[in-house]
């Protein structure tokens, strides 16, 4: 809310620049100071929790305990971090997760953009209701489905085992079928019409064609459902047993002590290293991320 | 911008794709029918995907629910039964289904509005002219790119009752220390993990924002209009297609939020009902049903009545904002 008030301020400044006395301009200059200042404490409120779970990872555990709150550690404990390692089956855990968010993210890119040009490039009677359900489908909370489908799972003995992840990839997801929808229905007819007179196939269409020219969405596509998978915890919680599970889960459950009392100096340096990755891989995928975004008009 | 756009798609790509076709028939050998029919197989031939798993992992299950939550089934116990709406029976009885239910809804009412609006003052703030404008954009946003589990991590050692550097601030101000992961101010740190990640909301206004006409915002500079009239009046009406989406999904994904269990000491279905009181919402009622007592058909009952209420608030949401939200139909004005 301050943040309106404060730049519809702002707003009102080109009028005053028009008339050549000085206090227009310091008006000007006090303005954008005011924009700056709201700017900086916002952008602090936002990265100061990420910077507290760095500190909180970096103290002795009677530091944690310590009252008033020491804001800064006594000593740097970099081996908390080593430590964080080996107190759970930290690679372990990093391999579930990665080879889980992979089959996950891989599978149902693939299957969303296959998907995505049947309701973008062909034609068929019943089109516009299954569109339409599909659409509606993006509403229906996840959460409700997944209970009885861990029961169902369950039942035919996929307890414990990836396949849930690899039948939720092949099924695509409605958020990115429209996704893909959206960018291949942009796309320049003369395209397929050369290679239909050519007598290519759909199929040859789209994976010689449109698929080598959707980068961004794939891209988009791709770090979506890799960063949604990677977060996930209700699923691997409830479907996989200790060993088998994600690191989202192991984080959550075992940095305790004996006692179950939790290690939260340990706790922290495993949640930088697992939030870390994440903030790395959106910085390095921004630019594909942000363009195939906009480029299919989802916002 | 989503729920605005999908009746315009069919005009932009619907007037080419008709005369293609037909030169496509000129100049290939294949005569009109078959080509029509092989179009149609091959459309089902790449809907498929989708159209069997929602078939299987939605229809399928959801079936499977409201089968389940006419019985007693629990899983375990051979002589389960069918018992009509026994169930749903005992949830209108049943007051912790009402108290956690009434939790859930004013979660939405006022995590939904709180974070939309902090999300567009982030977008007004982040859309004006400013040095370095795309660092502030990124580092705005960066929080919304945590995923569930990384905002429930970082929030419990934010508010950790000794360690946590807000009650290390309260402090400076010679306040006591609050155990702010309990009862009652549970809530307020489920409310803040929220506006924390109002960067989505930021991203998509700014987008929407970016699509306002120029011409308007000049226009109604020279009659005159105060910076708030115009974005009360001109900013706000063109973004209300994507408000509304935003109201919708922010519904449904608070009715859903996991963030209770997360801020949990105890994060496994054992510990769902140690929760917080105030923190105690349907689902995690649900939940607690499903997987701590084993109760999967009183379980389904409540994922039913869920369902129905969300369908029933998402159509008052449509019917009561149809008059106010203001869609874009005119192509040129786009431009």
């Amino acid at each position: 809310m301050t943040a309106t008030t404060v730049t519809s301020q702002a707003a009102q400044t080109p009028e005053p620049l028009n008339t050549p006395d000085s206090g227009g301009r310091v008006r000007v200059r006090a303005s954008r100071l005011v924009l700056y200042t709201v700017l900086v404490v916002i952008t602090g409120l936002m990265l100061g929790p990420f910077g507290w779970l760095v500190i909180t990872g970096l103290k002795t555990t009677p530091e944690l305990a310590a009252s008033p709150v020491h804001w800064l550690p006594e000593t740097f404990q970099w081996h908390n971090f080593a430590d964080a390692f080996t107190k759970i089956e930290y690679l372990g855990y990093t391999r579930n997760s990665l080879i889980i968010s992979l089959i996950y993210a891989i599978l149902v890119t693939l299957s969303s953009a296959w998907v995505g040009f049947g309701f973008a490039r062909l034609n068929a009677p019943g089109k516009k209701i299954l569109f339409g359900v599909l659409l509606g489908s993006m509403m229906l909370p996840q959460m409700i489905t997944l209970f009885p489908t861990y029961l169902i799972f369950a039942k035919i003995g996929m307890v414990d085992t990836y396949w849930p992840w690899v039948l939720w990839g092949m099924a695509s997801a409605p958020y990115l079928v429209f996704l893909f929808r959206q960018f291949f229905a942009g796309m320049p007819r003369e395209l397929e019409e050369a290679a239909i007179v050519d007598g290519v196939g759909y199929a040859g269409i789209f994976w010689r064609i449109f698929l080598p020219q959707s980068w961004p969405v794939l891209t988009a596509s791709f770090v979506i459902a890799f960063t949604w998978s990677w977060g996930d915890f209700i699923a691997p919680m409830l479907l996989l047993s200790s060993d088998k599970t994600t690191l989202s889960v192991a984080l959550m459950t075992s940095y305790v002590t004996e006692a179950g009392m939790p290690v939260n100096n340990l706790l922290a340096a495993g949640s930088v290293m697992y939030v870390v990755p994440i903030l790395l891989i959106f910085l390095v995928a921004q630019r594909g991320f942000v363009a195939g975004m906009s480029t299919t008009g989802l916002k | 911008m989503t729920v605005g756009q999908i009746p315009e798609i069919p005009q932009v790509t619907g007037q080419p794709r008709k005369v293609a076709r037909t030169g496509a028939v000129r100049s290939g050998d294949l005569p009109r029918t078959s080509m029509t029919a092989r179009r149609h197989r091959a459309f089902y031939m790449f809907t498929s995907p989708w159209i069997i798993g929602f078939l299987l992992l939605t229809i399928g299950p959801m079936a499977y629910a409201l089968w389940l939550s006419f019985t007693t089934f629990d899983g375990i116990s051979p002589n389960w039964k069918y018992v009509g709406f026994g169930n749903y029976q005992e949830l209108l009885s049943d007051s912790v289904t009402w108290d956690s239910l009434g939790r859930a809804g004013l979660f939405a009412i006022t995590s939904v509005p709180l974070s939309i609006i902090a999300g567009m003052g982030l977008a007004v703030l982040v859309n004006r002219p400013l040095k370095a404008r795309g660092l502030w954009r990124t580092l705005l946003y960066l929080p919304a790119v945590v995923p569930p589990v990384g905002a429930g991590l970082i929030f419990k050692q934010l508010f950790n009752r000794d360690s946590g550097a807000t009650n290390g601030v309260l402090n400076i101000f010679g306040i006591d220390a609050i155990a702010w992961l309990d009862d009652p101010y549970a809530r307020y740190v489920i409310l803040m993990a929220v506006l924390w990640a109002a960067g989505n909301i930021m991203i998509i206004s700014l987008a929407g924002l970016q699509d306002v006409p120029r011409e308007l915002h000049e226009a109604a500079r020279i009659d005159g209009a105060s910076a708030w009239r115009t974005f009360r009046s001109i900013t706000v009406p063109l973004l209300s297609p994507v408000l509304l989406f935003q109201a919708v999904t922010g519904m449904i994904a608070s009715v859903q939020t996991i963030m209770p269990m997360l801020l949990a000491a105890d994060a496994s279905p054992k510990g769902v009902t140690s929760i917080p009181q105030s923190n105690y919402m349907y689902m995690m009622h649900v939940f607690a049903e499903y997987f701590a007592l084993g109760r999967y058909g009183y379980g389904s009952a409540l994922l039913w009545v869920l369902f129905v209420l969300i369908l029933i608030a998402t159509g008052l949401i449509f019917k009561f904002t149809s008059g106010v939200v203001f869609y874009n139909v005119d192509p040129e004005a786009k431009k």
